[in-house]
């Protein structure tokens, strides 16, 4: 049979991609389920880190579910939605993004740790080349920061990309989000700088457009929270 | 199946006097971004051995069928399906690690060693030293990426494979890691210092000009 | 105006080859001389131009997780996602044919310079490269994405022409004899790197 042919071109060309779709199909679909799984302990260990916890994907679930009291969606004014508790991947508050149109509400998981109860609150927004995320763990008055975690999608390595390293979000242990009883979140300002109306932390030198962001996610995100936090300070 | 004199030259020649990166120019492209940590570059060195080693395979079986207008096309589309499964695989089996090298398994389809390979030897030679062929490169390929993330992580953060190698008194008597090491131009500055030590070993590589 | 900071930003922040090293291969095979640098700095821009909002339309209105809506709710659950390096590199590989024919029909003059290089470009990684960024980074619209390959394109211009420059003038340093040639390339290159990431603060 004539190689150069175009007949045997095209129907050389037809089978290969069927050959490639089909392949490609399978195998996505063979491995879809542990996709999801890795996907779900990748976020249980986000929150965990939010508590200073750094735990490795094996024991994420069993650290997640003794820590992880209650999760539900609350609504904007800070009331709880009946119906949406639960802490497991198929529940509503672990499934509900943050930023989502379609959500129903703002997920908040209560965690009780040490004695104390904490409250963490997932966080969005966008640094200098697509999004980032966050989770900061709140306790119970409502304004002292537990712990943080943040994440990236593809920050500039060794700059912006620094946010998901333990050395940033830990400096926001013990910060306050309300200062004089208002609503003030927390600062993100250029190392050395400070910032006297707000509590503050310092931003990553060389990576001033994604630090800026994070600061403005803490306001955005957190500012969503503002009602919950509020109760929360007032009871 | 015995290695005779010549299989064992396709075999292990890629990793020194035929090196894809030291001496072919191939492939740098992609992969020096994620060697800021031993384990990303190590799984990035699997993962091109997979890909090389297999395309390879399936190029030389095919290369009887293959229509030549639509060639490069076909070994593209064999190259990139094979790399959307090493993706899969690695985002259901080590989700960190395809994490930390997002876009850059992506970018193995263009990586210059597989096309250069593909054209150079698959084309004209069996599956079996195809197959060595592809391993070869791809080993000779990962050896510098896995030296190159050893030194930049040793150096930069003290660690390797995240675990903590540098002692606390170390620091303790002011040492410090190299913050540097982080940042990506070191990666081919450490690649640069490895061509230095193998041309001063094999002289007959070194280039009369610059 | 978003669109020019990112140019800006594309051009000397997260410059293609010295933040993420992409297009090495060409970068060191090509950057003997300006012109003809020059040449396939022009040709890279402009089919990174050309594949990225390409792939940026079949991203988000067939391949992404839901982008088939606009057929009928009954396609909302589709997430043809997987296939998506496989349909990136045929368009490259494809847009790359047909750019090389149009030029050759249109315009000999501009083949004679640009025509080798091109079939070098189907495998840049910058090309490639540019698509799963674009994917990655989820750009608002088109134009942003045109942007963003126009800036990326520019700055591996500006790159391979700077690394040329200066090979020029290396021909007559005095190079240790190992790191003649590969190894001084490799060294300017790591030092240019440096020298760009200065620029990581500006913000317009």
């Amino acid at each position: 049979m004539n190689r150069e042919s175009n007949g045997y071109t095209i129907i050389y060309a037809a089978v290969m991609v069927i050959i490639v779709a089909l392949g490609l199909s399978f195998t996505h679909q063979a491995l879809l389920d542990k996709q999801i799984a890795n996907e779900n302990i990748d976020k249980m260990q986000q929150l965990l880190r939010s508590l200073n916890i750094t735990a490795g994907a094996d024991e994420a679930e069993t650290r997640y579910s003794e820590l992880v009291t209650n999760a539900y969606l609350i609504t904007d004014e800070g009331e709880k939605i009946e119906g949406t508790e639960g802490t497991t991947p198929e529940d509503p508050a672990f499934s509900t993004e943050l930023g989502d149109p379609t959500a129903k509400g703002l997920p908040v998981y209560e965690v009780s740790i040490d004695g104390k109860n904490v409250y963490i609150i997932p966080m969005n927004g966008a640094g200098l080349w697509g999004a980032i995320w966050g989770y900061l763990a709140v306790e119970d008055d409502g304004s002292t920061i537990y712990g943080a975690d943040f994440g990236h999608a593809g920050e500039t390595p060794g700059l912006g990309a620094e946010i998901a390293e333990r050395s940033f979000g830990n400096q926001f242990e013990g910060k306050e989000i309300f200062k004089n009883g208002n609503f003030a979140s927390i600062a993100v300002v250029k190392p050395g700088q400070v910032d006297t109306r707000r509590d503050y932390v310092d931003g990553i030198s060389g990576g001033t457009i994604t630090s800026q962001g994070v600061d403005k996610m803490l306001l955005n995100s957190v500012g969503k929270y503002e009602n919950f936090l509020t109760k929360l300070n007032r009871n | 199946m015995a290695l005779n004199s010549k299989t064992k030259a396709v075999l292990l020649g890629p990793l020194s006097k035929n090196n894809p990166i030291l001496v072919q120019v191939l492939g740098i492209c992609s992969a020096l971004a994620v060697t800021s940590k031993l384990e990303p570059s190590l799984v990035m060195a699997i993962a091109v051995i997979i890909v090389t080693a297999f395309s390879n395979v399936i190029i030389s079986l095919l290369r009887k069928s293959i229509p030549n207008r639509i060639r490069i096309i076909v070994q593209l589309v064999v190259v990139a399906s094979l790399v959307t499964i090493v993706s899969e695989v690695l985002k259901a089996f080590s989700y960190d690690v395809n994490k930390q090298l997002s876009v850059f398994v992506g970018l193995i389809v263009t990586n210059c060693i597989l096309m250069g390979r593909l054209e150079a030897f698959a084309l004209g030679n069996g599956p079996w030293p195809s197959f060595l062929d592809g391993i070869g490169n791809g080993l000779g390929y990962g050896w510098i990426l896995v030296v190159t993330g050893f030194f930049r992580e040793l150096l930069g953060s003290g660690e390797l494979m995240g675990y903590q190698v540098v002692p606390q008194a170390f620091y303790d008597a002011g040492y410090e890691n190299n913050g540097l090491m982080m940042l990506a131009p070191m990666a081919v500055l450490i690649v640069a210092c490895i061509i230095w030590v193998h041309r001063s070993k094999n002289k007959d590589l070194q280039e009369e000009t610059n | 105006m978003d669109a020019i900071s990112l140019i800006v930003r594309s051009i000397f922040v997260d410059n293609m080859v010295f933040a993420y090293f992409l297009g090495m291969c060409s970068f060191l095979a090509v950057s003997k001389n300006v012109k003809t640098a020059l040449g396939l700095g022009l040709a890279v821009t402009l089919v990174l131009v050309i594949t990225l909002p390409v792939n940026y339309l079949l991203e988000n209105y067939v391949l992404k997780s839901g982008a088939l809506e606009w057929l009928g709710p009954q396609f909302a659950n589709v997430d043809l996602s997987v296939f998506s390096l496989l349909i990136f590199i045929a368009v490259i590989a494809a847009i790359v044919q047909l750019v090389e024919m149009v030029i050759e029909r249109f315009s000999p003059a501009l083949y004679s310079s640009l025509g080798i290089f091109l079939p070098l470009i189907a495998v840049n990684c910058a090309i490639l490269g540019g698509s799963l960024f674009m994917q990655q980074r989820e750009f608002a619209n088109i134009g942003m994405a045109s942007a963003y390959a126009f800036g990326s394109g520019i700055g591996w211009l500006l790159a391979i022409v700077g690394m040329a420059a200066i090979r020029e003038k290396l021909e007559y340093s005095n190079v240790p004899k190992p790191l003649k040639g590969l190894g001084i390339t490799f060294i300017v290159t790591a030092l240019m790197a440096i020298g760009f990431m200065s620029f990581s603060g500006i913000n317009i």
